[in-house]
């Protein structure tokens, strides 16, 4: 158990590990930016690790997307909010 | 002659033909008893071998009885085998030892076996057993019946006559000048430089008060064994031994590496007709102590001195032989099955753990934590998860067919266990009962969760490494089932740790409001779950280097009842100076008695006045020098640090002083200013209070207090961010 393979946190650093070069040439904003995105990821680490995906990056695009999907249908929200209070 | 009695311990002696067996009698007599007992393991392999085999044994000098019979392998199905009957039990092992040298090829089964175990097996008497014996005039048992089982929840108690021995320092930390022995209602001191008058008295108190069992500290490591070479050297009697004419066994000292971590087993020594309990080389004394040694040598079936000393493995596999010899099934005498190969796919989707979840950060008002009950044996019991069972299809479907060996081992224990969690939640808070409760729950605790780690442990001798993927897998379906039965619904899933789920839902306060939700988990998944307790409010913890990276299992919490909850903080570490773990404590003890979430705020100010204090009386030397003191676990041999560990530093000082610290030991120190930074508790006679660190440990205590504070002032959400950062302390 958890003995042969990496632990999907394992993975997850090494797959961050793997973008330095990449995070390197980057602007430092966008090096922060980059760095957001990642903890996003984090937080479902959980899931991808119980998704037990052949290529676990995929996934944790995915976890990503997921995150910022949310912050995009709060922040819709809000708007709407906005809106309908000025109407 | 009929006596009834206590088994005190069962073992083989050179002297006696089959093997001795020491009784408290119900009369208040000690008696010891022969009783012969041959003992057979059994040799499996083409029947040509087997042939071979069997004129080689007929050449050797024991006494044996050869046979060719049909016995059940539980990997294998029915194999022949050369049955091989020991007329005494003492002469197993050296035989068998040369049996396995001349014919290394062939399989081999109840070969290394505990004598104590098969006596187990055989007449169902375990150690500290009530029973019954009969013997004739030369004290040579004819019959043996038990009178009660392993598995009753008030046992009559066994009257038992404890001499305790205490050095009144740690012999590795310094040398002790005298020695607290007290039995009965008894209590003096002796001073340990005055050998021959010790010796004296010790023998006189062996003698007239007869114990049956020493509680010693240091016994193992220290005490016994310097005692033996003083008798040696004065050339006195010290009957440590009952039995007459037998030398104390020693065994040596050992360090090795146990799920990640060091481990160091100090030497031992073990008694002959008495029996001799170290509290401090014990396994897990500090869990259970000697309630819940004796639970775990009744259950196991290994003789009391083992049993203290034993890892819980060791004691779980115990039981798996006992069951399988009862079954009629054979113990390999090593492993021989080999995982069975699995594509790239399949070990990814094996080859994980429990479900751990990452919680959502921060402050939670209306939380309530569940719990399965004793998840993964209640797995391997329900669904029938053994090695020689069929996986079912589905996950948290039984496997078909009669219960494996696996659960028959388990089923009692876990009842035994829940019976006795039952019966402690209902007796009074003061009944006498309640720590004996306790302590023998814990030890079955500990059996119950290494039988699932053993079932996945290369060696084990009825481990298969599918059966433990099974239950995990089976423990991940069934959280994930109890998290969608909660969102059904309507509840928030805050976090979920393996075989724990905290979850939230607005104004819910009672018990019975979880009911249904309890009840619904149970009907989805076949595993009973119960209430942990419902919060007034619970904080998870962000990582400490990035307060938006969750960590699993790193919480503080305050139950309704006012109860505090902590996992993963300083509070729950060793090597937190004692102080500090107070003053964590004490902070939520503050904080506790917020009636509800939206009062905290009035109390966050007290609790950082109490960091204040702690951090005023630490300045004035207030606080005394035991409560600094730091422990540690030596991680490896001084010799292997390339820049010295605290630890390691401290170490050298002890080494310096003539000390011998194996990798694996605990060291006690404390930080002080300049170099080389540490001193040694113990090391030499005088400390100078001067030479604390106190900058050092108050960043110590900021650090423990900041896991609290920062992250209650941080709520925004809650509204009183505004409050809290007025008087966040500087």
């Amino acid at each position: 158990m958890g003995r042969t393979l990496q632990t999907i946190t394992d993975i997850f650093l090494q797959e961050q590990e793997s973008f330095t070069r990449f995070r390197r040439a980057l602007r430092r904003k966008d090096q922060l930016a980059l760095d957001d995105l990642f903890i996003s990821a984090r937080q479902h680490l959980a899931a991808a690790g119980y998704a037990a995906h052949a290529l676990p990056f995929e996934t944790l695009l995915l976890c990503m997307l997921l995150e910022e999907h949310k912050e995009v249908m709060q922040l819709r929200e809000q708007v709407n909010q906005l809106i309908v209070s000025r109407e | 002659m009929k006596v009834t009695g206590w088994v005190l311990d069962v073992f083989t002696l050179e002297a006696a033909r089959g093997l001795v067996l020491w009784l408290i009698g119900e009369d208040g007599k000690r008696y010891r008893f022969e009783h012969c007992f041959p003992v057979t393991f059994y040799a499996a392999g083409s029947a040509s071998e087997l042939r071979t085999l069997w004129r080689f044994l007929q050449s050797q000098p024991e006494r044996l009885t050869l046979s060719r019979t049909e016995r059940h392998d539980l990997f294998a199905g029915m194999v022949t085998v050369l049955a091989c009957k020991v007329e005494s039990p003492l002469e197993l092992p050296r035989l068998f030892a040369r049996v396995a040298s001349a014919f290394p090829t062939l399989t081999y089964y109840d070969a290394d076996i505990h004598i104590a175990l098969r006596y187990a097996a055989m007449f169902g008497v375990f150690p500290l057993a009530y029973c019954e014996i009969e013997a004739d005039d030369k004290n040579h048992i004819l019959s043996i019946h038990p009178l009660e089982s392993p598995w009753e929840i008030d046992p009559l108690p066994v009257p038992l006559r404890i001499l305790s021995l205490e050095p009144d320092a740690d012999p590795s930390h310094s040398t002790p000048s005298h020695l607290k022995v007290s039995y009965d209602r008894v209590h003096s001191t002796l001073p340990l430089d005055a050998k021959r008058p010790l010796l004296a008295s010790l023998e006189s108190t062996l003698k007239t008060y007869d114990p049956d069992l020493i509680l010693t500290s240091w016994g193992d490591t220290w005490l016994l064994p310097s005692l033996l070479t003083d008798k040696k050297l004065a050339n006195f009697p010290l009957s440590l031994n009952r039995e007459a004419g037998q030398d104390v066994i020693q065994h040596k000292e050992r360090t090795y590496f146990s799920y990640g971590q060091i481990v160091y087993r100090g030497q031992q020594v073990s008694l002959r007709g008495r029996l001799h309990i170290d509290r401090h080389n014990a396994m897990l004394w500090s869990e259970y102590e000697l309630e819940g040694v004796f639970e775990m040598a009744r259950v196991t079936g290994l003789p009391l001195q083992d049993a203290a000393r034993l890892s819980p493995g060791t004691g779980i596999s115990s039981m798996q032989f006992i069951t399988a010899m009862r079954e009629g099934i054979l113990v390999p005498y090593r492993k021989h099955q080999a995982e069975t190969p699995k594509t790239a796919l399949e070990l990814i989707r094996a080859d994980m753990g429990g479900m751990v979840y990452q919680p959502i950060i921060g402050l939670h008002k209306d939380v309530a934590g569940i719990d399965f009950v004793s998840m993964y044996p209640g797995i391997m019991v329900h669904f029938n998860i053994s090695p020689e069972t069929q996986r079912a299809k589905d996950d948290l479907t039984p496997a078909a067919g009669e219960p494996g060996l696996i659960p028959k081992t388990l089923k009692p224990l876990l009842l035994k266990r829940l019976a006795l969690k039952s019966s402690l939640a209902k007796i009074s808070k003061y009944d006498s009962r309640r720590q004996s409760y306790r302590a023998r729950s814990t030890a079955e605790k500990w059996l119950l969760v290494t039988c699932f780690g053993y079932l996945g442990y290369k060696n084990a001798r009825f481990g298969r490494i599918e059966s433990h993927e099974a239950v995990t897998a089976y423990g991940r379906e069934a959280l994930l089932r109890a998290k969608e039965v909660a969102e059904d619904l309507g509840f928030e899933v805050l976090h979920m740790y393996v075989d724990g789920l905290w979850v939230q839902k607005e104004h819910l306060a009672n018990p019975s409001d979880f009911d249904e939700l309890l009840e619904v988990i149970r009907e989805h998944t076949g595993i009973p779950i119960a209430l942990d307790g419902i919060y007034k409010w619970v904080v998870f913890l962000p990582s400490k280097l990035n307060s938006r990276v969750p960590v699993p299992n790193r919480y503080f919490g305050v139950f309704q009842n006012g109860e505090i909850k902590v996992r993963g903080i300083e509070a729950r570490r060793r090597d937190t100076p004692p102080f500090i773990v107070t003053m964590q404590i004490d902070m939520l003890k503050i904080l506790a008695r917020a009636p509800s979430v939206d009062d905290l705020p009035e109390y966050i100010p007290l609790a950082s006045a109490l960091v204040e204090k702690k951090i005023r009386d630490l300045r004035e030397g207030q606080i005394p020098l035991e409560d600094l003191l730091i422990t540690q676990r030596l991680s490896r041999e001084l010799k292997s640090y390339r820049s010295p560990s605290p630890a390691a530093r401290a170490v050298l000082q002890l080494v310096d002083a003539g000390k011998h610290i194996s990798a694996g030991q605990s060291i006690r120190f404390l930080y002080t200013r300049g170099k080389p930074g540490v001193y040694a508790w113990g090391a030499d006679k005088d400390f100078d209070k001067r030479r604390i660190d106190i900058s050092g440990y108050q960043k110590l205590v900021k650090r423990a207090s900041a896991t609290i504070l920062d992250a209650l002032i941080s709520q925004t959400n809650l509204g009183f961010f505004k409050v809290c950062q007025q008087i966040k302390p500087r």
